[in-house]
């Protein structure tokens, strides 16, 4: 699975620290999934989708390996 | 995120200090062949023993309890260190920790494999008192190394 999360946190202007904060999760799992080396649970995916007023197909996708 | 049969974070201090405290003292103990420090006390063991072939059962006899203290303190600590939660508990974070407890099952009994080919006689009773604490020690040198290299990883960014 891939996502667009950096991005995302670009478009918003924020830190990995700021994301992690906003949804109660370490930094390491914002920096850990942004390298698609972790798939967040849907709760965290339904999270990050609410901060950035998106659905959460629009920011994470399946990719060939999936 | 709600993890189960996780210890509180303030227990890691705790924890770190009982583990350290039986190190020292096991350290000690084995350097001076389990006789010294001599802590002589009279306990009730289940099984006791004569001699190698004959055990008593229920009788009170003296034994030197430093070995026992050491390997208690060696044991809770370990485990308190082990499954205090992180400051910042995650579900990567237990997903770090439950890859780490089946690498360190593996590696611990890959370990003893090789001792019961390797080693045998009175020298494989050391490899048993080790092993008594290698599983706990290998899950927490490698939990807390994965840690500290995705938390480089991720102060790089």
């Amino acid at each position: 699975m891939k996502n667009d999360i950096k991005v995302q946190r670009a478009i918003h202007n924020l830190t990995q620290a700021n994301l992690a904060e906003m949804i109660g999760v370490s930094r390491q799992t914002i920096n850990a999934m942004e390298l698609n080396k972790y798939v967040p649970s849907t709760v965290l995916a339904l999270k990050i989708s609410s901060i950035f007023k998106k659905s959460v197909n629009e920011i994470f996708f399946l990719d060939n390996n999936d | 995120m709600k993890s189960r049969f996780l210890f509180s974070h303030k227990f890691k201090h705790l924890g770190w200090i009982l583990f350290s405290t039986g190190f020292v003292l096991g350290v000690i103990l084995l350097w001076n062949d389990i006789e010294y420090p001599n802590w002589e006390t009279n306990v009730f063991p289940l099984i006791g023993s004569n001699d190698i072939f004959s055990s008593t059962i229920f009788e009170w006899t003296s034994n030197n309890i430093a070995d026992e203290i050491a390997s208690i303190l060696i044991i809770l600590g370990g485990i308190l260190v082990s499954f205090s939660k992180t400051k910042d508990e995650d579900e990567y974070i237990s997903k770090i920790r439950m890859e780490s407890l089946i690498w360190a099952t593996y590696v611990n009994y890959m370990v003893l494999v090789l001792a019961i080919i390797f080693v045998f006689d009175l020298s494989f009773l050391n490899v048993l008192i080790y092993n008594m604490f290698t599983v706990l020690l290998f899950f927490m040198l490698r939990f807390h190394y994965v840690l500290y290299k995705s938390k480089k990883l991720t102060d790089e960014e």
